[in-house]
């Protein structure tokens, strides 16, 4: 199925109905007739997207959809590339399913993640799989894999699952995680890991460290050797030197419970 | 209120809305006859100035695209280009009654739009920070009656907020605190030697954008946790220092940490309100703390107050689905409009033409603006509608929050021909809902 998106809205659109589970079995009319909410009104699909095909597994998006909220929304299966920008909550409360966005993505790339992987070429804004403000609790599974950089916060308050970025990421990077991975292959902003319970946060560079985290060792882990080879694989652009190691571990927070560990590449 | 000449009158305890400290012993001599405050007994040079200022001005009630127009005229064309907008957004309401700023609210409510207050430019970061890490606080006149550690990190109250040494933290005598400055030790915490500075017995000159890591190695040491020596290096602190400050703030009967813009806007942001809250939440383990952003404008607290009562978030609040939603960066309206999303702006007692930056401005030139306010500034400039409305606090009556948000009732010196904020918005409003009733085809209650 593709939808073309074919006109400039003047305010953002939410577009949570853009998910396989809401477009399988539907017709290019019905599909059409679903509600896109536009500013304060509601609107059909229709007004702001040309619909062809039905859907068999995955839905095509075409054309700068940076205003366009909420793609893939809460979707457990199926496929949804993004042929241009995307909008803020791309994938919000995803459980499964691929997500893959050919330019960049805006703040909130995942929240509420569960499962599924989620892949962005381009850029990705604040908050990649981050809680939203006023939970506890970031996404607790699935992998994200910026292929550029990410702004701040990204990972916050994650309990599962993976981040990987391969540009830069912005200050606070897994702030107050509780578990999961990020890995950033560029280098990481300042404050990283602040209130960190535990979980693992990775970069290629050095990086400026609070004065809670201290140096515990220096090492070639091998789950991260694991983890690297999978994104090498899903085409992040992983060296030989990054699978070798070694790595410098300081362990932090030493505010919180000081399980955390952040690995910076000695090389 | 007592006569002292035929066309002077005293008003005895007349609130200053100027600043967050909102000082309710004025004693105001007013000349009835100029329609002006001559003298503002008890006030500090800003709040004089604030007096002096707000006199009658010989200008129409409104404009409607840069012409004069009629209250009413001008509530008609605003409540078209509201209830014909997609996305409209209300900003300011720092600077008027909670009265009304409940209206303000009410219209978002009813137009589905958006509403955000100066907060989101200020301690929007502390109001992210409340609702992650919490807060433990008190009000001034339990601080003035009891604190014997004062410490403010970040902000000038000396230039900023000059009563607040002396009325409220630093020189007044209390109830535990009999001999007042010499009770009390004060530290001060900044990144530059500010005319604050002088009243501090110890003063830290922090490093700029260092004060998150300062205060976290404050945090890991009040913790019992080891910081190494070259915190120094970073922050600008030798570890000594921090090691003394910790004792001191361990075992003091009752210390507050007064925090300003200069945390709250650099770096960090709500991290830096987070790890400042933290850490008086962490000083209780040892003693009694509490911490308190120092609060800008006049009623800026009470906007906090009625938004969070009336839609459970303090700002930045989304109201598009018909429901309130709260997504700072997303729903605040600076980023609304650096992003260029807004199609129509009701701005009520704020100036954000002069104070927001620049690709936010650019955009609010491209859409209609409504402002509400009581003088000429480059918002009303650039506004599309634009009410006249009477000064708070100096013309009319209303409640304002001071920022330990105690409530406070103001009383007017003399009246201004122009109408209150509360009026004109509570006039909008019923004439935005006949407008959308037959917009949305008669599915809005009538009751208010
Ligand atoms: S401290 Fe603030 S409220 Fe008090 S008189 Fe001065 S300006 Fe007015």
């Amino acid at each position: 199925m593709k939808l073309a998106f074919h006109h400039r809205p003047e305010v953002p659109i939410e577009a949570e109905v853009i998910t396989p589970e809401k477009l399988a079995g539907l017709s290019e009319a019905e599909v059409s007739a679903l509600p896109l909410q536009y500013g304060n009104e509601r609107v059909p699909l229709g007004e702001f997207f040309r619909v062809s095909g039905r859907y068999e597994g995955e839905i095509l998006v075409e054309g700068d959809l940076s205003r366009v909220k909420m793609i893939g929304s809460g979707m457990s299966a199926g496929r949804i590339v993004v042929d241009g920008d995307a909008g803020m909550h791309l994938g919000v409360g995803m459980s499964g399913g691929e997500i893959v966005v050919k330019g960049n993505a805006g703040d909130w790339v995942a929240p509420d993640l569960s499962g599924g992987r989620i892949t962005i070429h381009g850029n990705a804004g604040h908050l990649v799989g981050s809680a939203y403000r006023g939970s506890a609790m970031g996404i607790r599974g699935g992998e994200i894999l910026i292929h550029g950089n990410a702004g701040n916060e990204a990972g916050n308050a994650m309990r599962r699952g993976l981040i990987a970025i391969g540009g830069d990421c912005g200050d606070f990077g897994g702030v107050n995680m509780c578990a999961g991975t990020l890995i950033v292959l560029g280098r990481l902003g300042a404050r990283c890991g602040a209130s960190m319970k535990r979980g693992s946060i990775v970069s290629m560079q050095p990086a400026p460290l609070l004065p809670t985290f201290g140096y515990a060792c220096r090492y070639e882990p091998l789950y991260l050797r694991l983890y690297l080879l999978h994104l090498k694989r899903l085409g992040m652009s992983v060296g030989e030197a990054h699978i070798e190691g070694p790595y410098r571990r300081y362990s932090g927070d030493a505010i919180e419970t000081n399980r955390g560990e952040i690995l910076l590449l000695d090389a | 209120m007592s006569e002292i000449g035929q066309n002077l009158r005293v008003v005895e305890h007349a609130t200053c809305t100027f600043c967050g400290c909102v000082c309710d012993d004025m004693d105001l001599t007013v000349d009835l006859d100029a329609k002006r405050i001559t003298k503002a007994k008890n006030a500090c040079t800003l709040g004089r100035a604030w007096f002096a200022e707000h006199t009658i001005e010989d200008k129409p009630p409104a404009r409607i695209d840069g012409k004069p127009a009629t209250t009413a005229e001008a509530i008609e064309a605003a409540a078209q280009i509201l209830a014909g907008a997609r996305l409209p957004i209300i900003y300011g309401l720092s600077d008027t009654t909670c009265e009304a700023q409940r209206q303000a609210v009410a219209i978002a409510d009813l137009m589905h739009g958006n509403i955000d207050t100066t907060t989101s430019v200020c301690h929007g970061p502390s109001g992210i920070a409340f609702q992650g890490v919490g807060e433990s606080t008190a009000t001034l006149g339990e601080i003035k009656n009891r604190a014997d550690l004062v410490i403010y990190w970040g902000g000038n109250p000396a230039e900023s907020h000059p009563r607040h040494f002396t009325r409220y933290a630093v020189t007044p005598k209390g109830m535990y605190i009999p001999n007042g400055r010499k009770d009390r030790y004060v530290v001060l915490a900044d990144v530059r030697r500010t005319p604050s500075a002088p009243v501090a017995d110890l003063f830290l000159l922090v490093k700029p954008g260092r004060d998150f890591e300062l205060l976290w190695a404050l945090r890991a040491l009040v913790k019992g946790r080891k910081i190494d020596p070259s915190i120094e290096e970073s922050t600008g602190i030798p570890l000594a220092t921090l090691e003394t400050l910790v004792e001191r703030m361990k075992s003091c009967r009752y210390g507050v940490l007064f925090f300003g813009m200069g945390l709250t806007m650099t770096r960090g942001r709500h991290f830096n309100s987070g790890a400042i809250l933290a850490l008086a939440t962490d000083l209780n383990e040892y003693t009694h703390f509490v911490a308190k952003p120092v609060r800008g404008h006049g009623n800026v607290t009470g906007a906090d107050n009625v938004v969070s009562w009336q839609t459970g978030y303090p700002f930045g609040v989304n109201f598009s689905r018909g429901y309130p939603r709260f997504n700072p960066g997303e729903f605040t309206t600076v980023d609304l409009l650096s992003r260029g999303e807004a199609d129509a702006a009701l701005i009520i007692a704020s100036d954000p033409g002069s104070n927001f930056p620049k690709r936010a401005i650019e955009h609010l030139k491209r859409i209609p603006v409504i402002v509400l306010d009581a003088k000429d500034t480059d918002t009303t400039e650039l506004a599309r509608v634009a009410f006249r409305t009477a000064t708070y606090g100096i013309n009319t009556t209303g409640t304002v929050y001071r920022m330990d948000d105690v409530p406070i009732t103001l009383r007017p010196a003399f009246d201004s021909p122009f109408p209150g904020d509360e009026e004109v918005l509570t006039a909008l409003k019923d004439r935005l809902r006949v407008l959308l009733n037959e917009k949305r085809g008669g599915a809005l209650r009538k009751a208010a």
